[in-house]
């Protein structure tokens, strides 16, 4: 009687220390050598103690102002996040490398722009439909206030925001922008059936200050 | 009399003639609510303004008691010529107030439009506060008291069988001694433990020989068992779905809303690593979602994490930039592979075209995401022996590629390259996919 009692104990305690180890939920489960796992130098998403160096235990820190990564080098861009800044943005002409022709604006766009204004411009995205109360006073691309629009106002908001729209520097590189820029101008002039899609080619870089 | 009465009707008439026209002209100068609401929307005026909050804009309520109609009418149809060619020092100063976040312009209303918005804005109702829901709080966090109680009277029952074994142990002894020939079995020869638990001559052999013999039955179970339990689980964290600080559901996100993965995950591409995204991108739309329809006119509290993170202030102004005291937030890394195994998830993504799901499974359906393969090497082998790569237009596969040509062109059917279906076949493992130094270096 009592051996079996044992086997059984011993058996249910056995499987409950099993399961312990079993990853599910909240538990990662058991590991057999976490010092092969988690790396003893800095890693960009590291899961390990607080970093003590680093400003805010952070393991990544941000580039020291006035550097530039290793192939990041890009178009400057000198306007200020004022209102002065936005309207001498208007200036401001697309770099000739901007077209249409490689998709990387279409790409872009169908990414970063058309959760809000959908995939035509017609501020119909799945966050629009479902949070009206952010909708632009516009209706769509084909407005004539997109239409009018400068391009370099356009470059301004997307590197700064506007009004409901947050700043999308960290995602669109400045080329990237452009591109962009330049479906939306695209799109735009789809809007009616008149227009048709003219990129403009020779247009060069403006300078700015 | 009868002229009278004519007379007299005559003038009954023509008094409420005079009232209907007065009426009519009243109505006509009044300003109308009805109206200035339906401009109000159709003009998307609460994309940047609300009537009791600060959004883009200041709140509207009694707007017309901090300006006069006329000044109204003049901001709202162009505040730009308002402030540029008026040089209105009130305009400029709004302006500025409002972090240079100029105003559009609406000349497509009339000066009556306005008014009829103003007059809406006057009359609309208060906002009616329901009844408060409370939100258990209490209930959120992580409760050990169950355990404790549960812990502490295993220990109390515990310690009360002992007492009783030892009383029971002691009453026996006692018994024994006054009636010895009760107890004569128990000074009868003890069997040893195997011939208790085996059958007849089995029990009588060796028992150091029974007993290697059984730790080999048992410890071989066990070693099996183990192995597969060692090899399988421990290490592994297939499953793995931990709390994380922020309740964020990729199924709102990427499954209702359709955000594409690389709208937060940016990096993707271009990176080792899949971006977990700055607070700042979740700015783009969380500045203006705030969900307060559905909390009673209060911020959601996971969006109010957002915003304790970046020190922002919702209150604040326009264009205002964020705090000087953010605090981090320290997201719960679920995907880990060992430190010794190298990852790129550009050259998956971007090279290979594999799609995100392929690796972490539906996670526009999780609501929590939750790891859904093991990631153990086997399973990365097995993608890399089976996988069908794109090389056309491939330049990390243009070699494998011209090579494959050749080889077709040479042997025909016959070729390495065709699979067991006969179609070509080129995978990832033939451009070098299963060398060691590959991803351990």
């Amino acid at each position: 009687m009592n051996n079996k009692l044992y086997i059984l104990f011993g058996s249910i305690a056995a499987s409950a220390l099993m399961s312990g180890c079993v990853s599910r939920g909240n538990n990662p489960g058991w590991e057999y050598a976490p010092d092969m796992y988690y790396s003893k130098g800095y890693e960009a998403y590291n899961q390990g103690d607080s970093n003590l160096v680093n400003p805010y235990g952070m393991n990544m820190r941000e580039p020291v102002a006035g550097t530039v990564a290793v192939g990041k080098l890009d178009y400057k861009y000198n306007l200020e996040n004022t209102g002065d800044g936005y309207e001498a943005s208007a200036n401001l002409t697309a770099p000739a490398e901007a077209t249409l022709e490689d998709g990387r604006g279409q790409y872009m766009y169908n990414i970063y722009c058309t959760p809000c204004h959908g995939s035509t411009g017609n501020n119909d995205g799945e966050v629009f439909k479902k949070v009206t109360t952010l909708k632009p006073a516009w209706k769509g691309y084909s407005d004539e206030y997109i239409k009018t629009l400068p391009e370099g106002k356009i470059y301004h908001t997307l590197t700064y925001g506007k009004n409901n729209m947050g700043s999308h520097a960290s995602v669109l590189s400045p080329k990237d922008r452009w591109k962009v820029i330049k479906y939306v101008k695209y799109l735009s002039s789809q809007g009616t059936s008149t227009a048709s899609a003219t990129v403009s080619s020779d247009s060069t870089m403006a300078k700015t200050n | 009399m009868f002229p009278n009465m004519i007379a007299r009707n005559m003038k009954v008439w023509m008094l409420s003639a005079v009232m209907a026209l007065s009426v009519s002209s009243y109505a006509q100068d009044k300003p109308n609510a009805e109206n200035g609401k339906k401009l109000y929307d159709a003009n998307n005026c609460g994309s940047c303004h609300a009537l009791d909050k600060k959004l883009v804009g200041p709140a509207l309520r009694g707007v017309e008691t901090r300006h006069s109609t006329e000044w109204l009418v003049k901001w709202v149809r162009n505040n730009e010529k308002f402030r540029k060619v008026d040089k209105d020092p009130d305009a400029i100063a709004l302006y500025n107030d409002n972090g240079q976040a100029a105003m559009n312009i609406f000349e497509n209303l009339t000066p009556a439009n306005v008014i009829d918005i103003i007059e809406y804005i006057k009359t609309a109702p208060a906002p009616v506060k329901a009844a408060t829901v409370v939100v258990d709080s209490g209930s959120q966090k992580e409760d050990n008291t169950t355990m404790y109680i549960l812990i502490l009277l295993v220990a109390i029952f515990s310690v009360v069988l002992l007492v009783l074994a030892r009383v029971q142990n002691t009453l026996k002894r006692v018994a024994a001694e006054k009636h010895p020939e009760d107890f004569e079995h128990h000074n009868a020869p003890k069997k040893g433990f195997f011939e208790k638990i085996l059958p007849g001559k089995w029990g009588k052999m060796n028992p150091v020989v029974l007993t290697l013999f059984s730790i080999a039955i048992v410890g071989g179970f066990a070693a099996y068992y183990g192995y597969g339990f060692a090899i399988t689980e421990v290490g592994v964290q297939k499953g793995y779905a931990p709390k994380q600080p922020i309740a964020f559901s990729h199924k709102l996100h990427a499954g209702d809303l359709k955000l594409d993965c690389k709208y937060c995950h940016s990096t993707v591409e271009e990176s080792k690593q899949a971006s977990i995204p700055a607070l700042n991108t979740c700015m783009n739309c969380h500045k203006g979602v705030q969900l307060t329809d559905k909390y009673n006119g209060e911020i959601s509290p996971e969006i109010k994490k957002i915003y304790a993170a970046l020190d922002y202030n919702p209150e604040g102004k326009a264009g205002e930039q964020y705090g000087s005291n953010p605090k981090p937030i320290r997201w719960v890394r679920i995907h880990n592979l060992p430190d010794h195994a190298y990852f790129n998830h550009s050259q998956h993504v971007k090279v290979g075209k594999q799609t995100c799901q392929t690796c972490h499974g539906a996670i526009e359906k999780m609501e929590v995401v939750q790891q859904k393969n093991s990631l153990q090497m086997g399973w990365c082998i097995d993608c890399h022996r089976n996988a069908q790569v794109d090389v056309a237009n491939n330049n990390y596969y243009k070699a494998l590629h011209e090579k494959a040509k050749k080889d077709i062109a040479n042997n025909q059917g016959k070729s390495k390259y065709f699979s067991a279906d006969g179609k070509v076949k080129l995978t990832p493992a033939m451009n070098g996919g299963l060398e060691c130094s590959k991803c351990h270096y």
